[in-house]
């Protein structure tokens, strides 16, 4: 009994010691190579093990590494989901749409409502490549963290930034129809500025065209589709209860309207005659103050 | 006659001086935490709102600031009442055919091509233009401001047609003004009421109400006249 006990022990700490041993495709393992790898391929240690992924095994998203070198390392294969997925955004061109379409393995609600989305659909259904995936809005998910988290690509304030990726680009909006000056007008609005001061009730992107479930904003079925739509976005008991329709207005992301641009540069105008004039004014009082000063001592006093 | 000159004439009275106060307190703290959100982009202004509280506590002490500058401009017609009321009130400060050739005759001054100084009144040309822009800028940046602090509500004035560039007119006008007024107000009152030699550090008029005698003779020559001249005696009688 005290012998089997022993033995007992003596394996349990064994096992302890080498917590996976046999297995050659836990994350120590990859990360012995790819950890200190250069380009894309390289997988910062430190950075993967304080993500929210970082106790996974690679292989749980990379099931099948390609090439001789990760001989013996492929995981278990992959589920119907995965592959499906997988097999959807395939107009993407990923150099490895399995991992990309691992996320729906845990996050299927969320796949769910992005398949439905505009971006879904431009990538799913228009076979496109410019609609986003996953890791387009949400960075590689090795280094995702708990949020909120400054290093999120999509943390409130820095959102904006990642929208404007594809939305600010020239060939997107001109393809597609967006307003070419979205991301600057919304910059400049009150949202925008408050948003970048850390205002913590400012709105960005996502807080009015929602985020997994994006569609069109000339869907009526956009949180901003409609006028109201807009209403109860825009009516949110912590934003602007009793939106009316003269006040959803306000906020279009188009460019400035001619008359507004002119009041504009009306109002610039004035702003630098004035300028211009009292600037002279105090110059030239400081020049005549010297001059009687020291040439007409008394003189005009 | 002599005799019947004082050392120092009273300018502002307490209530004015007081009105004075409430105003550039309020102008100081509309300016600082506005600019911080007018520059938000700009590096040094986003760090400037922490100074203030933060962006929200920034928003709250812009909103009290403007409602009691509000109040003060509107006080002010009220003081402008009164004392017409009390048949106190000379129209010193209302904007006069004179006031242009006070203009052209300074800047031939400044250009040695005259003498002297112009026949200043009571308040000379610029003074009358700083007292006037509060009325602009009341009008301007108070009226969008109003608007932008309750928008819902204020929306329900606006005609449907204006709907597609109203909010962007009242942003503008709110913002491009306030740097009008701000920078106005940190060339010329900072020249002549602090950096002037004859004045640095400052002119304590606004503390005293007072001027010296000797100054409104040489600043203000028509005033000096209009009090202790000769048709002053003949007013009187």
């Amino acid at each position: 009994m005290r012998m089997l006990l022993n033995v007992t022990g003596v394996l349990l700490f064994a096992f302890l010691l080498v917590p996976a041993a046999g297995a050659a495709t836990d994350a120590a393992t990859c990360l012995s190579c790819h950890g200190s790898m250069e380009g894309t391929v390289n997988v910062n240690q430190e950075r993967f093990a304080k993500s929210v992924h970082g106790s996974f095994d690679c292989v749980t998203c990379h099931p099948a590494p390609k090439g001789d070198q990760h001989k013996g390392m492929s995981g278990p294969a992959p589920d119907k989901a995965v592959k499906d997925f997988a097999a959807a955004i395939a107009p993407k061109n990923l150099k490895d749409p399995l991992a990309a379409a691992a996320c729906v393995g845990c996050h299927p609600d969320k796949v769910e409502e992005y398949r439905a989305s505009i971006h879904g659909q431009n990538v799913i259904v228009k076979k496109s490549s410019d609609g986003p995936v996953c890791t387009s809005c949400h960075g590689t998910p090795h280094y995702i963290e708990k949020r909120p988290s400054m290093a999120s690509k999509v943390y409130l304030y820095n959102i904006v930034e990642t929208c404007g990726k594809c939305h600010e680009e020239k060939h997107i909006t001109e393809k597609y129809q967006f307003s070419p000056l979205v991301m600057e007008r919304y910059k400049e609005s009150f949202h925008g500025r408050k948003l970048k001061l850390g205002h913590t009730g400012a709105p960005s992107c996502a807080s009015c065209h929602s985020a997994h479930s994006i569609v069109s904003a000339k869907d009526p079925k956009s949180p901003v589709g409609s006028v109201e739509a807009k209403k109860k976005t825009c009516g949110n008991a912590a934003c602007h209860p009793g939106a009316t329709e003269k006040f959803v207005a306000a906020i279009t992301h188009q460019p400035l309207h001619p008359i507004a641009h002119f009041a504009e540069i009306g109002l610039i105008i004035l702003t630098v005659s004035v300028f211009g004039f009292i600037i002279i004014h105090v110059l030239l009082d400081i020049f005549a103050d010297i001059r009687d000063r020291l040439f007409r001592k008394g003189g005009g006093h | 006659m002599e005799k019947n000159i004082p050392a120092e004439i009273e300018r502002f009275d307490i209530s004015a001086r007081i009105q004075h106060i409430v105003m550039f307190v309020s102008f100081l703290l509309l300016s600082f935490t506005g600019w911080g959100l007018k520059y938000a982009y700009a590096q040094p202004a986003s760090a400037w709102i922490t100074v203030w509280g933060g962006p929200k506590m920034a928003g709250i002490i812009h909103r009290v600031a403007g409602i009691i500058m509000l109040l003060d401009f509107i006080y002010h017609q009220f003081y402008l009442l009164n004392l017409a009321r009390k048949k106190d009130l000379r129209l010193t400060i209302v904007p006069m055919p004179k006031d242009v050739v006070d203009l052209i005759q300074n800047f031939l001054y400044y250009f040695g091509l005259r003498k002297e100084r112009p026949y200043f009144s009571k308040f000379t040309y610029l003074q009358k233009f700083d007292y006037w822009a509060v009325y602009w800028g009341m009008f301007i940046i108070g009226t969008s401001g109003f608007f932008l602090a309750f928008p819902v509500t204020v929306s329900a004035l606006f005609p449907q047609f204006t709907l597609a560039w109203i909010w962007d007119v009242i942003f503008i006008m709110h913002s491009d003004e306030a740097l009008l007024a701000i920078v106005f107000i940190l060339i010329i009152h900072f020249y002549n009421e602090h950096l002037r030699s004859e004045y640095f550090p400052m002119n304590w008029l606004w503390l005293t109400g007072k001027m010296p005698i000797e100054t409104l003779k040489h600043h203000h020559p028509a005033e000096y006249d209009y009090l202790y001249g000769k048709d002053a005696e003949k007013r009187k009688k």
